[in-house]
């Protein structure tokens, strides 16, 4: 199988410190790849540079195996590739719609094509099942946790992205809505996308990924199924690149 | 010697496919059935002439179209008007519910009762009242195509025969036969495990997999098994009992009457037991107690360890033993699953076979808390779908 994003030989320094070294890996359609590893081995500095934020000092990267320059969030998006970062970025003041297409409106003329947006967003949501939410014309402050997580995602498989990266989506949820977070990680994977899932949490990368990828220090320690693994191999690997 | 089907039942075969088809895809166009079905364009024309003018499908003008040449006819399930009586009975609850052709829920009741044995002849009334009132309101024209009923119990297959319900405390329970002289109506019954998975199978999380383990989590634990496509339903039904797999010889007595089995140490009880919290506190307990283990208490996190290990075990012989496609945890074993795979993936990794293991995907259910009760939906519509054009409907 061809991966839909493929990182080679990846170095990312700031200044003296060398964040990246050699980094490869690679998400392939219909699976979620958890990426996991310990507070500064540089899971959020390779996520960055797989959504352009942070362009890569050297190597290759590789869109469904061609060679393409990724210098910026918007060539990432134009590839289809989105980012669903932490906080969100979620605005408040705002209703469901209105977030979903901030910055990229859908326009008729002059005026907002409201009618095309609102019937997007609803079938969008009803695509991913999500049952939750009562109304999409409701102010996000309103939502809970969990329901704005699922806005955040609404909003990344809106613009037929291909790959979507989730970073830590079910940190400060309750167990609950951990649960149907992750069902819908899952149900994102089986409509045919490719799922990155950064999570410190291995029954959250255990119960949905099939694929593990391990960061001990800046380098990859291994990208390996989650069929191969035990947990303690995982965590074996997490904090200290290897595992027996 | 027999020279192969006749014209009729070729044509009966096809009549069914093709409900079979509007039915679990809901409204699709003549184009696309004339190619899953590989028939030609003027046969799929006639078969939906034969099924519109039973009153089981409609046809109309696609409502947008792009594209050259002349709008293929979009052809829907006769959702409204076509319907069975689904039942459910549960260690929790009672459901009824009228279920239309598309597997669309038109009405549904329910009683809710605490955990723990429940006589037949209450279950029977409740139903049957349930079924008057739903019949109330149906419109003049609506088409009953059957009755299906979930229980959680050892059911014979033939005739709905409870044999065993050790979480209701039904001993030999001639439920199929009771209920069906009290609808006036064949109920075809089935265990509730089994219909999860079918339902699962044909509209659900698995519909694209032959080999389906479904495994339901309450007061004891159910399995139905789909294996090449079909249920796997043993000599006289009773196929599926994992719960009552002996995994632990040395572990503790099961309502069965054996010691040790597989539902002592993942069903509910035996989770709130260990984390010393009341037994009976039923799936909020789980919730509650899967909360406790997230906020760090030591004793919650232990029981669901545990949980998660044994999870692990069993499924790993069940793996290597059937060879599925899919497992989905159902009920609280999906609150467990999601809470503790590191532990069930971890013992699974170890014990199953590798050629078993690495295609093996493991799921939650699609379609939600009415999972048997759709089961049995789809039970009930299995005379209709295999001939549509019978009489009597």
């Amino acid at each position: 199988m061809q991966p839909v994003v493929e990182l080679r030989g990846i170095n990312k320094s700031f200044g003296p410190v060398h964040v990246l070294r050699d980094v490869n890996f690679s998400a392939y359609p219909g699976e979620v790849t958890a990426l996991v590893g310990d507070n500064g081995a540089g899971k959020s500095t390779l996520v960055k540079c797989i959504g352009g934020i942070h362009p890569a000092d050297s190597g290759e990267y590789l869109f469904e195996g061609r060679p393409v320059q990724v210098h910026s969030p918007r060539d990432a998006a134009a590839l289809g590739v989105e980012i669903v970062y932490q906080d969100l970025a979620l605005c408040d003041n705002l209703d469901i719609v209105e977030n979903m297409f901030l910055g990229r409106e859908h326009t008729r003329g002059l005026v907002l094509d409201e009618a095309s947006m609102e019937q997007l967003a609803a079938d969008t949501l009803a695509s991913l099942s999500v049952r939750t939410v009562r109304s999409i014309r409701q102010k996000v402050s309103s939502l809970s946790g969990g329901q704005r997580q699922t806005v955040a995602i609404a909003k990344a498989v809106l613009w037929n992205s291909k790959v979507v990266v989730l970073d830590e989506p079910t940190a400060a949820l309750g167990v609950a809505q951990t649960a149907q977070v992750l069902e819908l990680v899952r149900r994102l994977a089986d409509s045919g996308l490719a799922v990155v899932l950064i999570s410190h949490n291995m029954n959250d990368v255990f119960a949905v990924a099939d694929r593990i990828a391990a960061l001990y220090l800046g380098r990859m320690a291994a990208q390996v199924p989650a069929a191969a693994v035990t947990h303690s191999q995982v965590v074996e690997l997490i904090t200290s690149g290897a595992s027996s | 010697m027999r020279a192969g089907p006749s014209q009729d039942e070729i044509r009966r075969y096809n009549l069914g496919a093709l409900l079979r088809h509007v039915h679990i895809l809901g409204p699709t166009s003549r184009a696309q059935l004339t190619t899953l079905m590989g028939l030609n364009r003027s046969t799929i024309g006639a078969l939906t002439a034969d099924l519109a003018a039973a009153g089981l499908i409609r046809e109309e003008q696609p409502r947008s179209h792009r594209g050259a040449g002349r709008p293929s006819l979009v052809v829907s399930p006769a959702s409204d008007l076509v319907y069975v009586l689904a039942f459910s009975v549960r260690v929790d609850r009672v459901v009824a519910a009228r279920v239309g052709l598309g597997g669309v829920v038109l009405d549904r009741r329910e009683l809710i009762h605490p955990r723990g044995a429940l006589a037949a002849a209450e279950v029977l009334e409740t139903l049957g009242g349930f079924a008057t009132e739903m019949r109330r309101t149906l419109p003049g024209t609506a088409i009953c195509a059957g009755a299906g009923a979930a229980v959680s119990g050892l059911v014979r297959a033939d005739d709905g025969l409870v044999s065993l319900g050790p979480n209701l405390g039904w001993h030999d329970e001639p439920f199929g036969e009771r209920l069906t002289g009290l609808l006036g109506e064949p109920v075809a019954v089935g265990n509730d495990a089994d219909l999860s998975a079918l339902a699962e199978h044909t509209r659900g999380v698995a519909s694209a997999c032959s080999d389906v383990l479904y495994l339901h989590g309450d007061v004891g634990i159910g399995c139905g098994i789909i294996s090449g496509g079909r249920l796997l339903r043993g000599h006289e039904g009773f196929a599926g009992e994992a719960g009552h797999m002996v995994v632990n010889p040395a572990g503790k007595p099961c309502s069965c009457g054996s010691a040790g089995c597989w539902e002592t140490e993942i069903g509910e009880q035996a989770l709130l037991a260990a984390a010393g919290r009341p037994p009976d506190a039923g799936r909020a307990g789980i919730s509650a107690l899967i909360d406790a283990a997230s906020r760090g208490d030591t004793e919650a996190q232990g029981s669901l360890r545990a949980a998660g290990d044994w999870l692990g075990f069993g499924v790993a012989n069940l793996v290597n033993l059937l060879n599925p496609q899919m497992v989905v945890f159902g009920g609280t074993l999906r609150d467990v699953y999601l809470a503790s795979a590191a532990q069930v993936r971890g013992r699974l990794n170890r014990m199953s076979l590798r050629a078993s293991r690495d295609p093996l995907k493991l799921r939650t259910p699609a379609l939600g808390e009415d999972l048997p009760l759709l089961g049995a939906a789809e039970l009930a519509f299995t005379r209709l779908l295999a001939d549509p054009l019978a009489s009597g409907v």
